[in-house]
């Protein structure tokens, strides 16, 4: 079934194929387009699906290879983005009330840099709305639904680009990640899912929620996908303030060993022992996967750092006070207009005094501090990403947060680059996740940890049953 | 009632000028209840000196600026 479908090709096969002249991206695009048309009134993962700007980009891109022009491994691949990436043009809209029949007139850089790189966009993908409202009912689109069981959620915020990529309806999807939004439905939809570093992908022309912790990064089938487009969006813009203005190596190329010796890894075993203990399947899922990593021959470890409610309460009042400055006025104006989940989340940072958030922004320095000290002899920290595996839809509380948190907000905090990948399923076939966290601005060392781990396993043959 | 979270957060939410829609005030509330958790585990009580994080990187040519 993966190898007659184009719609199951990871990026990096599909690319080899349209550089070879053995795939036409006229042909991907319709395929996909196909398959949306088939699945996408049951899992909503697109809110606008771009029917003919798409056709019309690959009929460019085709005639561009064609020509010898071919621009590297993103030429002629269809993707999505979360609908708060603005696009010229095209209607972004943050799954609210509030911005429908927004048309930004410029692309967000990310946008701009994929469309240069020659990815074609199918369309634009299902969102929480402004990446916080949850699971919501009661805004203008429907929730994404999770393709391994349509009764359950996908997890968000970036709900759409999981569903889409885990059900072969586009090669990759860009998300955002505030306190997991990437990570998250990387991981309940079976996926790679990276959070570079802070500053090393620009955020300029998303929108935001929270200046200091948010995170623009792929959702993509393989960690080598997603080292292909970290490749292409990584880099200084001066659009974005917190750009960092690092050099960009060639993630790609750090793939390419086949195990992990000299590779030190710490097992942040209090986190999901400890501090919010995980499911059995993702406990055993976990151990298995230490046991595989130690075959590659990597040295593992146990580390130590500051409890995980820690870091969960810093970075939620952080958060909490960074969107409701951004939504003061449209909460005052127009409360009405947000859905129920998006309106408390937000509103509930009113209540926040400018002192508590210099004492959290205190706070968070010394977690950084104290988390680079726990790292000294390590290149990464391994847990689980979530605790469980994907619940039914609409099961999610609404402050979730505090009372059974996930094991990605630390990594905002920090700024650290964190990779979600799929690491197994469950009995009833959801996927289960691990999380590789390494230091600042070294995907490279996460990738390829990442990369030789799904090497060593079977979890990218399995494919939802759509 | 002096321990209770529901006078402060009826005098802060008057304070505040939130106007909480019908069926709204009972989600900020139990929100409420969880903030307060997360302001105690940050707390308050820092050394004089304790710094902030700086999170922004420069900007290129923000030292010449200045």
């Amino acid at each position: 079934m993966i190898a007659s479908d184009p719609c199951f090709l990871s990026v990096a096969e599909a690319a080899a194929l349209i550089a070879a002249k053995r795939l036409s991206p006229v042909e991907l695009v319709q395929a996909y387009l196909a398959r949306i048309e088939r699945l996408d009134s049951t899992l909503h993962a697109y809110v606008r699906v771009l029917h003919d700007e798409a056709l019309t980009a690959a009929r460019a891109a085709e005639a561009e290879i064609a020509a010898g022009r071919h621009r590297g491994p993103l030429h002629g691949i269809p993707i999505g983005l979360k609908d708060i990436y603005d696009t010229a043009g095209v209607a972004t809209e943050g799954g609210s009330k509030l911005c429908l029949g927004r048309v930004p007139s410029t692309d967000a850089t990310t946008a701009r840099l994929l469309k240069q790189a020659g990815a074609i966009l199918l369309g634009k993908l299902t969102t929480w709305e402004f990446a916080i409202g949850g699971t919501a009912f009661d805004t203008p689109f429907p929730p994404a639904r999770n393709p391994w069981n349509p009764e359950r959620d996908p997890a968000g915020s970036s709900s759409g680009s999981g569903a889409a990529v885990a059900a072969g309806l586009c090669a990759m999807a860009m998300g955002s990640d505030t306190g997991g939004s990437i990570r998250w439905p990387a991981a309940w939809c079976g996926l790679a899912g990276l959070k570079p570093t802070y500053g090393r992908v620009s955020r300029a022309g998303i929108m935001p929620l929270s200046f200091s912790l948010d995170h623009a990064g792929p959702l993509t089938w393989t960690v080598e996908d997603a080292a292909i487009v970290l490749r292409a969006i990584a880099g200084h813009d001066p659009r974005d303030p917190a750009s960092a203005d690092r050099p960009v190596p060639g993630y790609r190329a750090s793939l390419t060993s086949t195990d992990l010796k000299g590779v030190r890894l710490g097992i942040a075993r209090a986190m999901f022992e400890r501090d919010c203990p995980t499911s059995g399947p993702m406990g055993k899922a976990f151990d298995t996967a230490v046991e595989v990593l130690r075959g590659l021959d990597a040295a593992i470890t146990e580390i130590e750092l500051p409890p995980l409610a820690l870091y969960n309460a810093t970075a939620s009042l952080i958060t909490r006070s960074e969107g409701f400055a951004i939504h003061e006025k449209t909460l005052r104006e127009r409360p009405q207009d947000y859905g129920a989940l998006a309106r408390d989340r937000l509103t509930i940072g009113a209540y926040i005094r400018a002192s508590d958030m210099v004492q959290a922004m205190r706070r968070r320095l010394m977690l950084v501090e104290a988390t680079e000290a726990a790292m000294a002899g390590f290149d990464a920290i391994l847990l689980p990403t979530c605790p469980d595996a994907a619940p039914p839809l609409g099961e999610l509380g609404p402050y979730f947060d505090n009372r059974r948190p996930m094991y990605m907000r630390p990594f905002n905090l920090t700024g650290q680059p964190a990779l979600s990948l799929c690491n197994g399923f469950d009995d009833s076939g959801l996927p289960l996740s691990l999380q590789i966290v390494g230091r600042h601005f070294d995907e490279a060392t996460v990738l390829r940890i990442g990369h030789a781990y799904e090497r060593a396993t079977p979890w990218r043959k399995r494919r939802p049953p759509l | 009632m002096a321990d209770s979270i529901e006078d402060p957060f009826a005098v802060e939410t008057e304070l505040l000028g939130l106007k909480p829609l019908p069926g709204q005030e009972a989600n900020l509330r139990a929100a409420y209840a969880v903030l307060r958790e997360a302001l105690a585990l940050v707390g308050a009580d820092y050394p004089f000196e304790a710094e902030p994080a700086h999170v922004f990187a420069p900007a290129p040519g923000a030292e010449r600026r200045r």
